[in-house]
């Protein structure tokens, strides 16, 4: 049996709420959408119910942990299309081991799940530093990224607070969705590929010394590239201003 | 001279300067201003030579009175020379700031007409970042040797790093390769803004808006490989700067031949591993509670090239190992070779839930291949049949490419919190909506 919720982490809850109440055990929990259905399994359908997702939420906190609270959170904004099923088998071990969950560190189930909150993690912090704005026409800055996992909400923040006085976008691009802040509050909202962008007369110039501050601050008889692509992966390169060709 | 050009010739003068570290200061944005700080630091790029780019590190000017051997910048070498004005670096950083491409800024400068007149034209551009263009995020700055105190303290309440290189390791090496400098015009400042970080420490107890001065702490540089010195004198030298002078970070340059000259090594090569080893030790001293002494000592007052410092104690201690990895407690953890703190740290959350066995260990991601040598596994052992220093030495060393395998320590070795932090409200509300 497998079931299937609409995409949103209180569907995920609900989907978990429901396997526990119903003593189902589903064998799998997925994203309607990640899915090629096949005809020898069973598919049931979960409607996110808020009040239901509640409850989960609460008792993951007080029966678990935060801490367990914050993982399942992590996993589930990652892009495998086995979180839900991952999340909820953590989850069931956690209302049998309680907060000492976490120390189950050999544990297949505690493993996966840790392993894929600090991949989201990770790769969150890192995008704090590889998103690149332009600046555009109308005032606005605006930053197209595509990330691995679902992270623009997890980086929002900190630019809200960091680059607090001018209106920016940043554009997850895969997902067709964006942070959008306007100087007072940011809101995830979906948005198309491709807008249409003029930028800014000053834009090319400061972009031209970002690549010439780049170039120079290389040592040459240290060059390696090999350690450059470990830290940077290649699949960031696209929108970094300082990799793309004068 | 075009914009474009300075910052050409003068962020490659500043490129020797190692630290880029944006870490250890909590700065706040204020209302109508531009930045903040984030306290485990931020790299936005990593540069051809594989290092994290997270400041706009430039010379205010690479015109120099001083005329130090191993320097581009020294006054006796025939290259163009020019300067940034205060508004054009505001601008930059600025500029830069609000396209993500950088944490902030790392300003340094040759010694233009006067150190006094240097330190002056420094704490005017931070001081016009601060208050005109109220930016809010990361700025370190050089304290100029030479210096007045005053002119130091000032620039302190504005940074949020500072630092006063070293340069070399030792007053026999400065009076050769940099005459007009010397220990005590380093010193000197160091302890100044030592004092000056404890002071504002102990002010902030007693209320909170006392300002701030250098809050993520000062750190410092050398050359390693310019002059003869041992890695024995280098090591006991940052330990001596730690204990002594608080400092964040010693940071170690292998001397790049950048020009010759009678009282340099002839070398073609940076002494790049040589580096290595120097960081991997600090580490030590820092993080897993070696002292200098112990991991280097006047008979053998080097490091060996094949093999790690830890992994070098650990062979010269063989009488200590191997060590039960379920009992042993965390401070001996810790010098097991191949054993990280994040290892060590899962290790004792997980045996706390029941006894660890080899596969176990391997399942958390820790890694055995030079850590088997040294540790048994409810009692059982896993390296070869006998704990002699050759057998274990050979399969160190074969066992695995040291070099190529740990990344050099540049910064920014961002050392991640082992647990994610949970999204604000508004965050969870977006989710709850099903607006993602
Ligand atoms: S004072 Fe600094 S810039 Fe001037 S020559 Fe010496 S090291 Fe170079």
């Amino acid at each position: 049996m497998i079931y299937l919720y609409d995409g949103s982490f209180e569907g995920l809850l609900t989907a978990i709420f429901e396997a526990y109440y119903r003593k189902e055990n589903p064998e799998k929990i997925l994203r309607n959408k990640a899915l090629q259905q096949t005809l020898f399994e069973e598919y049931i359908h979960i409607p996110t119910d808020e009040i239901k997702a509640d409850k989960v939420y609460d008792s993951i906190r007080s029966k678990i942990s935060h801490q367990a609270l914050q993982h399942a959170y992590y996993t589930y904004l990652s892009d495998f299309e086995d979180a839900g099923t991952w999340i909820y088998r953590y989850l069931q071990l956690g209302w049998k081991m309680g907060h000492k969950v976490d120390y189950h560190l050999a544990d297949d189930r505690v493993l996966t799940v840790h392993n894929t909150s600090r991949k989201v993690f990770g790769e969150s912090h890192l995008l704090l530093g590889l998103v690149r704005f332009k600046k555009l026409s109308s005032d606005l800055f605006y930053a197209p990224i595509e990330p691995a996992h679902n992270i623009v909400s997890l980086i929002a923040p900190h630019f809200s607070s960091r680059l607090a006085d001018q209106n920016w976008i940043i554009h997850d691009v895969k997902r067709n969705m964006a942070a959008l802040y306007n100087k007072v509050e940011w809101v995830i909202t979906e948005l198309d590929a491709n807008p249409n962008l003029t930028v800014d007369e000053e834009e090319q110039a400061y972009q031209g010394l970002w690549k010439q501050y780049f170039e120079s601050i290389a040592i040459r008889s240290r060059v390696n590239p090999d350690l450059q692509k470990r830290h940077m992966p290649r699949r960031y390169w696209k929108y970094l201003t300082e990799k793309q060709m004068l | 001279m075009e914009l474009q050009k300075k910052i050409e010739i003068l962020s490659a003068a500043a490129k020797y300067d190692v630290s880029c570290s944006s870490s250890g200061s909590s700065r706040k944005n204020k209302p109508g201003g531009v930045g903040n700080g984030h306290l485990s630091g931020i790299c936005h790029s990593w540069s051809e030579d594989g290092r994290c780019i997270s400041l706009l590190k430039i010379l205010l000017t690479n015109d120099c009175i001083y005329n130090c051997a191993y320097c581009v910048n020294r006054s006796t070498n025939d290259i163009p020379r020019t300067a940034l004005t205060p508004d054009e670096v505001a601008d930059l950083t600025i500029n830069f700031y609000r396209r993500n491409y950088i944490e902030g800024l790392f300003l340094s400068s040759a010694v233009y007409k006067t150190p006094d007149y240097t330190m002056e034209l420094i704490l005017g551009v931070i001081k016009k970042l601060r208050e005109e263009y109220r930016f809010n995020g990361y700025i370190h700055v050089k304290a100029i040797p030479g210096a007045d105190m005053k002119l130091i303290s000032a620039a302190g309440a504005y940074a949020d790093r500072m630092s006063v290189n070293i340069e070399l390791p030792s007053s026999q090496g400065l009076r050769l390769l940099a005459p007009q400098k010397n220990k005590e015009s380093i010193i000197k400042p160091m302890g100044l803004i030592r004092s000056g970080i404890q002071a504002k420490r102990e002010e902030r107890k007693l209320f909170r808006g006392a300002g701030s001065f250098v809050p993520a702490g000062q750190s410092t540089q050398l050359i390693v490989g310019a002059t003869p010195d041992h890695d024995l004198n280098i090591l006991k030298l940052s330990e001596g700067l730690y204990h002594r002078f608080n400092l964040k970070r010693v940071y170690y340059s292998a001397y790049v031949p950048v020009t010759t000259g009678p009282n340099l090594p002839a070398i073609v090569k940076p002494p790049l591993l040589r580096e290595h080893r120097l960081y991997q030790a600090d580490w030590l001293l820092r993080f897993y509670g070696f002292k200098a002494d112990e991991l280097l000592n006047d008979a053998h007052s080097d490091f060996d090239t094949e093999l790690d410092p830890k992994s070098d104690w650990a062979l010269r201690n063989l009488h200590l190992f191997p060590v039960e990895i379920n009992r042993v407690d965390y401070s001996l953890l810790l010098r097991i070779p191949g054993v990280g703190v994040r290892s060590a740290q899962k290790i004792v959350a997980a045996r706390r839930i029941g006894p660890l066995s080899y596969d176990n260990l391997k399942k958390m991601g820790i890694v055995l291949k030079r850590a088997r040598y040294f540790i048994t596994c409810q009692g059982k052992y896993y390296g070869e049949k006998s704990m002699n220093e050759h057998i274990v030495r050979y399969g160190l060393i074969s066992g695995k490419p040291e070099i190529q395998d740990s990344t050099p320590q540049w910064e920014q070795i961002s050392i991640f919190p082992l647990l994610p932090q949970l999204p604000p409200p508004e965050v969870r509300l977006a989710t709850l909506t099903g607006e993602l």
